[in-house]
Formats: structure tokens, sequence, C-alpha cells
């Protein structure tokens, strides 16, 4: 059961990403990678994790995307601008990628993984749980993720103020 | 409770600095950016002062964190070239607005650094790596109305998101074969299979992409262009430093079993490097743009001694960044108040320096000596024993490469001091004074450059203290 959902979510997730990468229109683009997000948000619930899955939906899926709506309208983008590439680049990208994904495919072929085994404690993407990791195991790079996004603020604050 | 004091000390200093001018900042009262910078200065003194006391060895915080007199060593290398660059940037920052923004920036990034030299967990590693190139993205773009400045804000943001996309692929896949972040761990559980290979090749893509070694090279030379002389050197020196430490170390411990497959990536690497790296270097007329292909192709030759595998690649790897902090801040330096009093930036511009500016003309001289790797300077025991850890694998074609890949450095150094020396100028750069702290900096510049070729007891230390392959 568990094993078919997971093919059709990520059968889903690809498809999705695909669309993301070869519409034309911005907009669109966007609104594909919102349901590429979705698809992702169910694999967090399979893997049990549903606060992961809740938090994924409300940052990428809510304020990240409408960040990127409102950029794409603003910057009036929803036409084609791409400008065009040579032959020869397309030719050697799509040759370089195609050899990358044979050697990724090739080394997953050849390499026994051991099944994955689930966690024998079922509420471990609890709330609860994930907190009480975070401030015990997961102490210092919950802390150093906050001096990132602190420096990364005043950053952003140096850059976006207006000169006087 | 007070080991953790104790054994993140330097951390906890990094951090008390940041807050100091978060709250000078946020505070009433205006301080003058003169006070501003002396205190800043005054700190980063003290912090330096502080990194040879308390040294202990230790690991805190489930293994995530670990510390011992090597880690503090390099630590202290890190603190001494930030130092040198705030003195130097003085004379740039003194006009600026956002002097407090600048060290707050600047720290945080170093203290991402310290953490990912620090890390015994790739988790840490890479929310260290990520801390030290964010807060960077935000200072190339420092000369805020220049266009150029965003232009290398946004590729070196562009460029290091990718870098860490490949950084991460590779770690979930490291994570996926072995089941544990933790690095002690992981080198237990290699066994050479085809997905750790590849896992393991896109860990060094990332890590190339970080000390800018060839194929992975592009954004380099646009990025320090434009970046603020200061910032260029921070990128050129302490942040590709910080990231060879941990190169190094996590090659020859953590992927010990994955030897001979790394070794000869890295003399691939190594080689394409020095050529393109020189190669380019000569075309360049810009200073900064000779200056960011000179160190790619300095890069080249630390690869090249990394490719030893023993404890001679390890000390001459710790030691050559020691030496291109001095030789490279030197030149910096010198390069940062020229272009901060007249903007002149090209080599044309510095045609007949030496006529009004001797003392000037004279650190970077000796800078470029060393960086080239001339006799008497430390530039040239720094590449000796480069290439004297390199040749322990008997690849001579390989070493034979590298030493003709020196002399072609030497020809673009010389035409930036046949132009200093010998070519006249019309419109030659007048006298310029230079305020007291950027001299001191580079007095300290010159001094190293030669003291630590010379007195051998230096590398000795380093020799006692680092680890075997």
């Amino acid at each position: 059961m568990s094993q078919t959902i997971f093919y059709i979510l990520a059968s889903l997730s690809i498809i999705s990403a695909l669309f993301v990468v070869f519409s034309k229109i911005p907009i669109y683009s966007v609104l594909w990678l919102i349901v590429c997000f979705f698809t992702i948000a169910g694999h967090y619930v399979m893997l049990n994790a549903q606060f992961m899955a809740i938090v994924h939906i409300i940052v990428y899926a809510g304020a990240i995307m409408v960040l990127f709506l409102f950029t794409v309208m603003l910057l009036n983008l929803n036409k084609e601008s791409e400008p065009h590439k040579r032959t020869y680049l397309k030719f050697a990208a799509i040759l370089s990628a195609g050899v990358l994904f044979l050697t990724l495919l090739a080394a997953f072929k050849s390499t026994n993984l051991t099944p994955y085994q689930l966690p024998e404690v079922n509420e471990v993407g609890y709330i609860q749980n994930v907190g009480i990791k975070l401030f015990t195991d997961y102490l210092l790079p919950f802390e150093i993720s906050s001096i990132l996004f602190l420096s990364a603020m005043i950053g952003a604050v140096v850059l976006a103020k207006k000169e006087k | 409770m007070n080991e953790i004091l104790i054994l993140m000390k330097s951390e906890w200093v990094l951090l008390l600095i940041i807050i100091i001018f978060l709250f000078i900042k946020v505070g009433s009262t205006e301080w003058k950016n003169e006070n501003l910078l002396y205190l800043a200065n005054i700190l980063l003194l003290i912090n330096f002062i502080l990194g040879f006391v308390l040294n202990t060895d230790g690991i805190i915080f489930d293994e995530m964190f670990k510390t011992n007199s090597l880690i503090c060593l390099e630590k202290n290398i890190l603190n001494l070239g930030t130092l040198l660059i705030s003195l130097q940037s003085y004379h740039w920052l003194k006009n600026h607005k956002h002097v407090a923004e600048f060290y707050m920036l600047l720290l945080s990034t170093l203290l991402g650094m310290f953490f990912m030299i620090s890390s015994n967990n790739l988790l840490m590693f890479y929310l260290g790596l990520e801390l030290s190139t964010i807060p960077l993205a935000a200072l190339a773009n420092f000369d805020l109305h220049k266009r150029q400045s965003s232009e290398a804000a946004f590729k070196l943001i562009i460029s290091s998101a990718l870098s860490s996309g490949l950084l991460l692929f590779g770690i979930s896949l490291l994570y996926g074969t072995s089941g544990t972040l933790n690095l002690s761990e992981i080198s237990q559980h290699l066994n050479g299979s085809n997905l750790q290979l590849f896992a393991f090749i896109l860990l060094l893509a990332g890590f190339a992409f970080k000390i800018s070694a060839v194929p992975f090279h592009l954004w380099t030379a646009d990025v320090y262009e434009g970046s603020p002389v200061a910032v260029t050197s921070y990128l050129s020196v302490i942040s590709k430093g910080a990231v060879l430490f941990v190169f190094v170390s996590v090659l020859y411990t953590v992927f010990k079993s994955l030897g001979i497959a790394w070794q000869n990536m890295l003399i691939l690497l190594s080689v394409l490097t020095m050529i393109i790296g020189n190669l380019f270097a000569i075309r360049q007329n810009n200073i900064k743009r000779l200056l960011a292909y000179s160190s790619i192709a300095q890069v080249g030759f630390i690869l090249a001694g990394i490719s030893g595998c023993s404890q001679l690649g390890t000390t001459s790897v710790i030691y050559f960044i020691l030496i291109y902090v001095f030789s490279n801040l030197g030149a910096f330096g010198v390069v940062s108040i020229i272009s901060s009093t007249t903007g002149k930036e090209t080599i044309s511009d510095y045609k007949g320096l030496y006529k009004s500016n001797p003392f000037l003309s004279w650190t970077i001289t000796i800078a470029l000596f060393s960086l080239a790797g001339i006799p008497p300077t430390a530039g040239f025991f720094g590449k000796f024993f480069l290439i004297m850890s390199a040749a322990q694998n008997g690849n001579y074609l390989f070493i034979s490469i590298a030493a003709l890949n020196m002399v072609i450095s030497l020809y673009y150094y010389l035409i930036l001091v046949k132009a200093i020396f010998m070519d006249k100028n019309e419109q030659a750069i007048e006298k310029i004074h230079v305020p007291i702290l950027p001299k001191i900096a580079m007095l300290i510049c010159t001094a190293g450059i030669i003291i630590v070729g010379l007195y051998g007891e230096i590398y000795e230390y380093i020799f006692k203290l680092s680890f075997g392959y």
C-alpha cells in the first residue's frame, strides 16, 4: 500500500518538477513548483515526519511561493524573454547531463542498499519530539542557524536600505 | 559547563564582538567612524591574542564540535588574517556609512569558518559553510553605489548556492549509505561502493567550488574584480584558507580509504588549476583580476601538496597558507590603499609608482616575490615544501609541470614589478599619504614574509602538531 502511494507521489513530483523547467511562462513555473512542494510534503508524511510536512507547506508553498509570485508579477516577466543559446552549448549540456545521469543510475544499481527500517517510536514526527531533539542533540546546529539568520538579516537590511 | 566555555572560547569571543557591534548600531549614540574602527581593531587584536591562551583538546556536543592544538593554530592564522585585513581597510571604511554592519558580517563569516574547522559532523560542517558564505555575498556588495559590486554579490551567491547544492546531494548520499552524519563514524562505514564514490565526487566538487579549483573557477575573477578590495582579499585568503584546512583534514582522516580514487583526481585538478590559472593571469590588465587568477594558480600548488598523502602534506599546506596570508595580504594592502584613494586598478596605472611611493612599491614587490616563490622570501620555502610533498608519489612528470608553472607565474608577477620600478609614466600616481593602521599592517606582512621563511622553528612547530595520513 505505502509503496504504491510512494510511487504515485514520486512520479507526481518528478512530472511537476519537469513542468517547472519546461513551462515557457514564469507564472506557470511558479504554480507547478507549488504542486511539486505539496508532493514533497507528502513524502515527509510517509516518512512519519508530520511536523516537517506542515512546516514545509506553510513556509515553502505558502510564504516563499507568494514572494515568488509577487516578484514575477512585479517584474512583468510574463513573456518569453529567454536568450537563445548556441547549438553546440545545448549539445554539450545534454551530453554532460546525460553522462551524469547514467553515472548516478549505474552507481545506484551496483550498490547494495540496506532496506529502510521504520523507526520503532510511532510519534517520531510530532512537534514535541522534534523540539526535544532540537534542544538536546542538535542544540549547537540550532543555535548556529540563528546566527546565520541574524547575519543574513543584517546583510539584507544593509543592501535594501535607501542611501540618504 | 566550564568545558563548553573553554573549548569554544574563540567562538564565544567572536560572538561577543558581534553582539557588541550590534548594540553599538542599535544604541542611540552615534559613533564616529574613526572611533568605531579603532575599537574594532582593538577588539580584533584582543581576539587574536586570546587565541594563544587556554588551548585544550576536547570533543563536546555529542561529538559535533572538536578542538585540538592544530585547530587552534588554524584559527589563529585566520584571526591574524582578519586583523590584517581590518587594519588595511581602515582607509576605505573611514568614509563608509555601514562600518558596524561590515564588522558584524565579516565576523559572522569568520565564526562560520571556525565552526566549519571544528566540525566533526556533516550537519555542523554544512551550517558553518553556509554561515561563512551567505554574509560574504552581502559584503561583496558593500560598494553600494557600484553596479559591478552588485554583480559580484549576485555571482557569488548564485555560484555558492550551486556548490552548496552539489555538496548537500553528496552529503545526503553519504548519509544514505553510511547511516550517520558523524565524520569519524562515516570513515568506518566507508566501503568504497560506487554510490559512496559518487557521493565523494559531489563533495569534492563542492569543495573545489569554494577553493576555485579549475573546472569550478569561473566565478572567481568577476567576483574578485567587482567586490571592494577588503572583501576581495578576505575571499582570496581567509575563506579559501579555511576551506582548505577542512579539505585536508576531511581527505586525510575521513576519506582515507578512498585514497587511491582521490589522489589521481587531485593531481588532475592541480595540473589544470595551475596551468589555466597562470595562462589566464598573463592576459589580465586589471590588477584585481590578475591577483584573482594568481590565487587560482596558488590553489593548484596547494592541491599538489595535498596529493602527497603524508604528514608532510598537511604541514606544508598549513605552512603555505600562513605564508600566503602574509604575501597576498601584503599585495592586497597596497592595491587597497591605491584603489580607495585614486580609484586606479589597472597595471598601466602602476607605472612609475616607485618614483612617488617607494614604501608602497617595496611592500608590493616583496609580496609579489613571495607569491612567485623567489628564494629569500617565505613563498619559496612554502612552495618548496609543497612540491616536496607532491614528490613523494614519485610522479615526476607532475612535479616538472608544477615547476614549469612557477616559471610562468614569475612572468606576470615581474611584469607588474617592471611597471612599478622601470616604466616611465607622465600621469603617475601621486604621493599617497598612508594612514598609520594600514602602514602597520603592511609592515607586519613584510616582516612575516621574511621571518616565516627564515625562522625554521615555525615549520617544525606546525609539523609537530599536524596529523599524518
